[in-house]
């Protein structure tokens, strides 16, 4: 018998290794995908419990259990792809245009991963309308927008219009360092995450009070 | 009074005249400022006049201009920052580039890290690092001690100390793993900038500067980047190093530790291995009110003008307000040297600047 348990605990401890083994077991048993893609995001949302409650989990700890989740995913893919298992939601990310920072950014878009979104990441220096072609090419339900810079956040603010513009619906999440509750809402985003784990939380928040 | 002699005094604790204060700026805004203030002169001899906000060459111009307390001398990785125009790599073998963004008041360039000459798992076995007892790295150092140092306070500048500068070397993401799931690469990797900034360290001590300053930004907005067992493994015991190897040479040389977010959870740390100073505590990221009711009789603060918030965003009677608010709190009774969290940057009014510096220069201790 497979634990998923197992599987659940070697993607929280960031075991690479073993998460990769234990999901192959877990086809080979043939358990469907989506119950064992299950197990991986469990992990990841208690990861991001325990980042935001300070319960030992910073950046390190949340980077190895994204790569360890990536890893066994890559497996999941091709069977999630063939029974017609994709994820319900869609969300566009980047770093807003002026700014090369990407690690807080990539947090997001793993924690995103592993609350099963389908992530578009479009990478750094993202000009508004080039957030705006890709919130309407992917159908984005959630927009991302990240800034390290006092500089470069205030772009945030075309970035979002240029969005709202090419899509009513989709959601607009804004964060980074120097963001803020009241900045998101002076800019006119849907919602301000403090950091990644908060992110993926707030991203389903958003998408449940709109449905 | 001296300018080293008001920062002697705040550093022990008295209460000088004024609070004294440091201040440092983008290139770009250095530019602003010196059309502001008439300035003829070179900012900066070694880089075509363009002002270096840790580079050698600066000719203190602005600094003295607005009456700046404190002249800061850097020798390290950190000098990479701002240091050539396009693409250009270090003599670390970092890539750097260029990086435009607008603000209200023009365009600015920031250089970013794009290439990491240790990124490959292999590449320490073959990896040659520059090295820090060339005689040419320090002479700039030596005409900053000989022409300011009976007036002024010298900080020598090996900032980026460990941390940041193996970042650079390796990849921001990849080291962070390293830390936990390949130690003994992440050990080999940090002695590197370690070592090499220890020597600069010893060296600056030994010409006599008056305080050294070093650190890295283990600091995030909200918390800790890395966990503080972490830390502790990795990082304290260098630090002890070298606070204890700089001390040995000057034994009441005053240290200071620079990281950028909120950091709360090492600060007893920090003190136990010698450190005297706090810089630049970022109050976006922790209370300076507090951190002074917690650790003002252990600890020194420099720093604490948000950078964030008030600088960019705030009024000159904002600015004005945070000034006066911090010296009632984080410098009340002396122990803080004024000055905002990063180098004033070019989204920064220059109203706002000139609030802060004026509220600085002619707010008395005595008439608070």
């Amino acid at each position: 018998m497979v634990d998923l348990n197992a599987l659940t605990a070697a993607v929280e401890a960031g075991d690479r290794k073993s998460a990769v083994s234990l999901t192959q077991e877990a086809i080979d048993a043939g358990i469907s995908p989506d119950v064992i893609l299950g197990a991986m995001t469990t992990a990841m949302t208690e990861v991001g419990r325990k980042f935001a409650c300070n319960e030992g989990v910073y950046v390190p700890e949340m980077l190895i259990s994204a790569h360890a989740m990536k890893e066994a995913s890559v497996l999941l893919e091709p069977l999630l792809a063939a029974s017609g298992m994709a994820p319900e939601h869609t969300a566009v990310i980047g770093t807003v245009k002026g700014d090369l920072h990407d690690i807080g950014k990539n947090l997001v878009g793993m924690m995103l991963k592993g609350a099963n979104f389908a992530v578009v990441d479009l990478g750094t220096n993202v000009a508004p309308e080039a957030f705006a072609a890709a919130t309407t090419e992917h159908k984005a339900h959630i927009v991302g927008i990240s800034a390290l810079l006092t500089t470069t956040m205030v772009g945030m603010r075309d970035a979002v219009a240029a969005i709202r513009a090419a899509d009513p619906n989709a959601k607009i999440l804004v964060g980074g360092a120097p963001v803020t509750d009241e900045f998101a809402a002076e800019i006119g985003a849907d919602g301000f995450a403090k950091d990644a784990a908060t992110a993926a939380n707030v991203a389903k928040e958003l998408l449940a009070a709109s449905a | 009074m001296r300018h080293r002699d008001r920062v002697a005094m705040a550093l022990a604790r008295e209460v000088p005249d004024r609070c004294p204060m440091q201040i440092s700026f983008t290139p770009e805004f250095a530019e602003r400022l010196r059309a502001d203030l008439g300035v003829r002169g070179m900012l900066n001899v070694a880089r075509g006049g363009e002002h270096n906000p840790h580079g050698g060459g600066n000719t203190y111009e602005l600094e003295r201009a607005i009456d700046s307390d404190l002249i800061l001398t850097s020798v390290g990785w950190a000098n990479s920052y701002y240091q050539g125009h396009g693409t250009y790599t270090d003599e670390w073998g970092v890539t750097w580039q260029e990086h435009p963004y607008e603000t209200p008041f023009g365009t600015g360039h920031y250089t970013e890290m794009v290439g990491f000459p240790l990124a490959e798992d292999g590449a320490i076995d073959s990896y040659q690092p520059p090295d820090p007892h060339r005689p040419e790295l320090y002479h700039d150092s030596e005409r900053v001690i000989r022409e300011y140092g009976d007036e002024y306070w010298i900080v020598g500048v090996t900032v980026t100390t460990i941390w940041e500068t193996a970042w650079a070397l390796r990849g921001y993401e990849r080291l962070l793993m390293d830390l936990l799931i390949d130690p003994d690469l992440a050990e080999r990797i940090l002695e590197i900038p370690f070592r090499y900034h220890l020597a600069a360290a010893e060296r600056l001590v030994s010409m006599g500067v008056d305080m050294l300053w070093t650190g890295d930004d283990i600091g995030a907005q909200r918390g800790m980047l890395i966990n503080p067992a972490t830390w502790r493994r990795f990082f304290k015991p260098r630090m002890a190093e070298l606070v204890s190897r700089v001390k040995a040479i000057k034994p009441d040389l005053l240290v200071a530790y620079h990281t950028d977010g909120d950091v709360r959870e090492v600060i007893p740390d920090l003190i136990e291995i010698g450190i005297d100073v706090l810089n630049p505590v970022q109050p976006a990221c922790m209370d300076p009110a507090e951190l002074k009711r917690q650790y003002g009789d252990r600890l020194l603060f420099w720093g604490s003008i948000d950078e964030q918030g008030t600088l960019p965003f705030g009024s000159p009677a904002d600015v004005a307000d945070e000034i006066r608010l911090r010296l009632e709190t984080i410098g009340r009774g002396g122990g803080l040297i004024l000055g905002p969290t990063h180098h004033v940057q070019l989204d920064t009014p220059l109203d706002n600047f000139w609030a802060m510096v004026d509220t600085i220069r002619n707010v008395e201790y005595a008439s608070l």
